[in-house]
């Protein structure tokens, strides 16, 4: 399988590391989170495996051009606008969340307008590429920033002060009723394969896509899970764990790096993972902004014979990212990307039913015109 | 058409110079007319091989075919075509009521220089030089196939050089090469000099940053690309060649890299990437960390950075871009100086830059150490197209890092990756990590 | 705006953006503006309704650290209602902005610890995103204004003396104990265990610290001392030094035993369902470094025997006196809760009677390899 299939996977999930989930995870730590991770594990893995097989089945195609062809216009074009509306979305939680991020910790008197148009401006112009450029740029930023992160939880996992005694005991709240919040922001993390919607359009070449790769991803998986939930537990405590904001914050704070330039890890952490957020924000967006082309036709607003439509949705989304960061309150944050969430859980697997849907119209338009 | 009007017509053409000396050989019954311009020929051999001759064969028909027997012999095909090859250093010769072409050409320039714009330890110091001609010559002589294949045109249409585009034909990539062609077509302007000019029109971007062609000097680095299926351009009076398509990987290598071992050329590799890093974002990370975030370092390093700057009147950014355009002056400068003048350059230089500023606290100690520190890891990266270019980002990073602090500076290297993956050098992506690896590709195209 | 040609509005943008880059505002702070503060102090105050008062340690950074011999400080006081209305008292007495992102010692005075006010402070503490959370944290004694305004011998003007002793890049006693911020609060917030801080005293005569003696702090109860040889066998348990001294007095024979290597295992043997047993198993490993008689390389056995009897003793000792009144510097709490699910589990009340009672097993498994140099 394409190396930047598992991209698309890992930069989902990893974003997602410091921003709501584990914060919504550990709020319910004696309520059920533990069990919510293992009945997500295997619904998303589940989940991964249906949308993987379906696209390996239309090489080079997107969402929107099967529609095209199987659906009628009355259905898919509010469809994919819907669409569009909830990956925009997915990338304004992230820009959000780490522009608060950085407002509280790197440099808090700057005005939030200013910290948040920095980050917008950085992906905007991404965001009318090519897919195969997207793909290059988030190959090339991850081979600079992973090995520092792995670096960071490498020494997070070896580091003295983490008391394994706090991991077992979070562990050992089993056998509890799973909780649906803990649930859905679990499930929010394998959703990157729905970025296959439209980033298919790069892998035109047949994919294996066996018990092989299933289990990476599941082994990928239950890494990021195990990193998330525990290591902030472990440095923190397990019954105080709910009075902090920022949960990975914190601990990468508690990690003191002896002998080197920088002392608090938090600072080296935050800067790297602005890379990824950085990632996940172009992927979200710049499939919104396929999406958008798609519905409205914006190839072929032209002024003066030069192609403006697609640059028509940009200053939209800048001028809500803008409304919304200094509108929203933390607390509301995570209460929304909570419910978006949830919303969620129930309308990606729901796809699977059109998934097999367009299946059986595409085989019924193979072999009629064999007749 | 008759002789006499031919050689009006020749006189016609050349009316405007002064040079076109007209020779009459006469002999009993034989008569030939001989065209030239005298300062671009070769007058002995034009003695030995063409006037001596005249006189010692009795027959025209035997002088004919013997001139067509020579290697310098050349066909005429148009009559345009003999006023461009007279200005080639050709004589025309008229026997007979026909016009014969040869080339004899004197050439000054035909020797080699030594590398001294990319040199290296090991290997052959040798450069192209500025003859189209010998260039051809040394490139043929270090790539031994058949396949190897030279176009000639014309370019300029004032002053006509002569251009060649050289490429293996089996291993180009004909996607490139067909791009290249079609944009030299279209290239009218009046005076090309230099092959630089012609990569800046081939581009058809004014406001490029990057630059999309390599030109070099070396045969060595033209042979590693012809094997790997790029496409040479070599410009008549020009010692360097143009290479096409490119990818941001090519700049960093060096030809001193196929001279070590692995583990050292690795090490070379390691040294050159991270002075790329130093001199893009050190005097950004600089105004950063002194201005917007001070705690990022550890305490004694932040104490002493403070008390370093203990008495500069400037803030931070200023006395960086005063630093870096003094250092910028005295590089600029010191590529023009008259070598009598040069060691009086170098001691202002390292007075100015040394130690007087901190001593006049114009400048803090900490900031000479980077200034030098930049100033070096710029010269570590092997081609010096790429060094000019970083040397105009960094002051983006620098504007960067002084309006939106430390965080401004790391999106604006992500950023900057994801323009230099945005843009095509001849249709093929800039910076990409290229999978394929045979030992073939390895050789042209560094990865 | 149309009409004028490229180059004029080319050059007019260049103007613009050049422009604003030298007039920037917004957050951009030179670093000769901003002062580091090195240490907090908290401290009870005499005022009655200002009851705490904050001593802050600022740095004064010097030119050259070649050239100046004694390190300058500055320090700043105010009482306050809360701490966040003293410091913000204190940020209208400095001329420059006071940066706490450097402070990396934390102070408590001891009358503030035994008033038991932990919860006011820590929250203050951790509230505030700039103060980092690997800071060290230390009760001072008699207070601790005090202990940051002294400048020790031999300073340098690089690096305060204070950070050195918790640093592991300084010295690596037994005798002290070093807890960073965010296990204090780890430890005070969970039932299961309980937080050890460093006692920093002042030797006024020699000018120089002492850092000798821990306290250890649970919820609910008063503070308990513990003097050097509880702390360095606090810090031997719980596996945080690796060096240790151990003088062993038996049967004629007096010696001290450098212990270089320690390993210590604990957890809770649970019998039933109330009844719990304390395992300790300790290996010191070692070798002689002072002894009043000389002694023999083959008695080997025998001193090890004789370091087994004492060390043992010393150590049951200790752990009852945790035991007997509640204390679990150790964290078997912890420890039980990481093997009983969590609604199989006794109360906590269950728990702290159980402990109360629990039979301690220890052993320990001596290995003194060799008599030193001599004989």
């Amino acid at each position: 399988m394409s190396r930047f299939y598992y991209y698309l996977i890992i930069i989902n999930m990893v974003a997602n590391i410091i921003a709501s989930v584990p914060a919504i995870l550990l709020h319910y730590h004696n309520d059920g989170a533990i069990i919510s991770m293992l009945l997500s594990i295997a619904a998303g893995v589940l989940l991964v495996t249906l949308y993987t097989k379906f696209f390996l089945k239309y090489p080079g195609k997107t969402l929107p051009e099967l529609l095209e062809k199987t659906t009628s216009k009355w259905f898919y074009l509010p469809f994919v606008f819907v669409l569009a509306v909830l990956w925009f979305v997915a990338g304004l939680i992230t820009l959000i969340t780490f522009t608060f991020l950085l407002i509280r910790y790197l440099s808090p008197e700057m005005p939030i307008i200013l910290i948040c148009l920095t980050l917008i401006l950085s992906v905007i112009f991404g965001c009318i590429l090519k897919t195969d450029r997207v793909m290059y740029t988030v190959e090339m930023i991850m081979i600079i920033t992973s090995p520092l992160i792995l670096f960071i939880f490498l020494k997070a996992y070896t580091s003295n002060s983490l008391n394994w005694d706090f991991v077992r005991e979070a562990a050992l709240y089993i056998n509890q009723v799973p909780n649906w919040h803990s649930f859905s922001a679990c499930f929010f993390l394998f959703l990157g394969a729905a970025n296959l919607f439209i980033f298919n359009r790069f892998f035109t070449d047949k994919q294996k896509f066996g018990f092989r790769q299933i289990m990476f991803i599941v082994l990928i998986s239950i890494g990021t899970l195990f990193t998330s939930y525990f290591i902030p537990i472990g440095f923190n405590g397990f019954e105080g764990i709910n009075d902090l904001v920022y949960p990975w914050i914190s601990t990468t704070d508690s990690i003191r790096m002896d002998y080197f330039i920088i002392e608090r890890v938090l600072f080296m952490f935050l800067l790297f993972y602005l890379g990824i957020a950085f990632l996940s924000i172009l992927i979200h967006w710049y499939a919104a902004v396929e999406f958008l082309k798609f519905t409205f036709k914006l190839e072929k607003i032209k002024y003066k014979d030069k192609v403006i439509g697609i640059f028509l949705p940009l200053p939209i989304f800048v001028a809500i990212s803008l409304y919304f960061v200094t509108v929203l309150t933390e607390y509301q944050l995570f209460q929304y990307s909570s419910y978006f969430y949830d919303v969620l859980v129930f309308i990606f697997p729901g796809m699977i039913l059109l998934f097999t849907y367009i299946n059986r119209r595409m085989k019924n338009e193979e072999s009629s015109p064999e007749n | 058409m008759s002789s006499e009007e031919n050689i009006k017509w020749i006189n016609e053409q050349f009316k405007d110079t002064n040079e076109l000396t007209m020779k009459t050989l006469e002999d009993e019954d034989k008569k030939a007319e001989l065209f030239y311009i005298k300062p671009l020929i070769d007058v002995e051999l034009l003695q030995q091989i063409v006037i001596k001759p005249y006189f010692e064969m009795q027959s025209e028909t035997k002088y004919i075919r013997y001139l067509k027997a020579l290697p310098q012999f050349q066909d005429s095909k148009s009559p345009e075509q003999l006023k461009t090859e007279v200005l080639n250093g050709n004589v025309v010769l008229f026997i007979q009521n026909k016009f014969y072409l040869l080339d004899l050409k004197f050439s000054f320039n035909d020797q080699t220089n030594t590398a001294s714009v990319e040199t290296t330890i090991h290997g052959s110091q040798l450069a192209l030089s500025d003859n189209i001609a010998t260039n051809i010559n040394i490139i043929r002589s270090d790539y031994h196939q058949p396949t190897l294949y030279v176009e000639y045109s014309t370019i300029g249409q004032v002053n006509n050089h002569k251009l060649a585009i050289i490429y293996d034909k089996e291993k180009v990539n004909k996607n490139a090469l067909n791009i290249i062609t079609e944009k030299l077509q279209q290239v009218d302007k009046q005076v090309i000099t230099s092959t630089v000019q012609l990569s800046n029109y081939i581009n058809n971007k004014k406001y490029s940053l990057f630059p999309q062609l390599i030109m070099t000097e070396r045969p060595d680095r033209i042979v590693y690309n012809l094997a790997g299926g790029k496409v040479i351009l070599l410009v008549d009076g020009n010692p360097q060649a143009l290479i096409a398509p490119v990818y941001f990987f090519d700049f960093m290598t060096s030809m001193e890299d196929n001279y070590h071992s692995f583990y050292i050329s690795f090490f070379l590799k390691f040294l050159r990437y991270t002075g790329l890093f130093i001199s893009l974002l050190l005097p950004g990370l600089y105004i950063g960390i002194t201005s917007f975030a001070p705690e990022v370092f550890r305490t004694e390093l932040a104490l002493t950075i403070a008390g370093s700057r203990i008495g500069v009147p400037f803030s931070s950014f200023v006395e960086v871009l005063f630093m870096l355009f003094f250092m910028e002056m005295l590089l600029e400068a010191s590529i023009r100086l008259p070598k009598t003048i040069s060691a009086t350059a170098t001691t202002v230089g390292g007075l100015i830059l040394g130690t007087a500023v901190t001593e006049a606290s114009l400048a803090s100690d900490i900031m000479v150490i980077i200034v030098s520190a930049v100033a070096i890891s710029t010269f570590v990266i092997p081609i010096n197209e790429m060094a000019f270019t970083i040397r105009v980002i960094r002051f983006f990073f620098i504007l960067a890092a002084t309006l939106l602090g430390l965080a401004g500076l790391t999106l604006a290297l992500y950023a900057l990756i994801m323009y230099l993956v945005s843009i095509d050098s001849f249709g093929e992506p800039y910076l990409k990590f290229n999978e394929k690896k045979t030992s073939k590709t390895k050789a042209g195209e560094e990865i | 705006m149309k009409s004028l040609p490229r180059k004029i509005k080319g050059t007019i943008l260049l103007f613009v953006v050049l422009g604003s880059v030298l007039l920037s505002g917004c957050a951009f702070k030179d670093i000769d503006k901003s002062v580091f503060v090195a240490m907090i102090a908290l401290d009870v105050s005499d005022d009655e309704e200002k009851p705490y008062k904050v001593t802050l340690k600022l740095y004064e950074p010097t030119g050259s650290f070649n050239e100046a011999t004694e390190p300058q400080y500055s320090y700043l006081s105010e009482n306050g209602e809360t701490l966040s209305e003293a410091i913000r008292m204190m940020e209208s007495y400095s001329d420059k902005e006071l940066e706490f992102g450097h402070s990396k010692l934390i102070i408590l005075g001891e009358e503030l610890v035994k008033d038991n006010k932990n919860k006011e402070i820590l929250d203050f503490l951790l509230r505030r995103p700039d103060i980092q959370m690997i800071s060290w944290i230390a009760v001072g004694r008699p207070n601790a204004e005090e202990i940051i305004k002294m400048i020790p011998q031999g300073e340098s003007a690089a690096y305060p003396e204070l950070f050195n002793y918790f640093d592991s890049n300084g010295t690596t006693t037994p005798y002290i104990v070093t807890t960073h911020l965010f296990e204090f609060r780890r430890n005070i917030k969970e039932s299961g265990i309980d937080s050890v801080l460093p006692i920093i005293e002042i030797n006024q005569e020699d000018q120089h610290f002492e850092v000798n003696k821990s306290l250890l702090l649970a919820l609910n109860k008063e503070p308990l001392e513990l003097d050097s040889l509880d702390t360095s066998i606090y810090n031997m348990l719980s596996r945080s030094v690796k060096h240790a001294n151990l003088l062993i007095k038996e049967e004629g024979d007096h010696f001290i035993a450098n212990i270089d290597t320690v390993k210590s295992k604990y957890n809770v043997n649970i019998k039933n369902k109330s009844e719990i047993q304390l395992d300790i198993n300790i290996s010191l490993y070692g070798s002689v470094a002072e002894s009043h008689k000389p002694m023999k390389n083959k008695d080997l056995p025998k001193y090890n025997e004789e370091l087994k009897k004492e060390s043992e003793e010393k150590f049951k000792e200790f752990i009852t006196k945790m035991k007997k009144n509640g204390y679990d510097p150790l964290g078997f709490g912890i420890d039980y809760k990481a093997k009983v699910l969590h609604n199989r589990r006794m109360s906590d009340e269950e728990w702290m009677e159980a402990y109360k009672k629990a039979k301690v097993n220890l052993t320990v498994k001596p290995g003194i390899k060799s008599t030193g140099s001599i004989q």
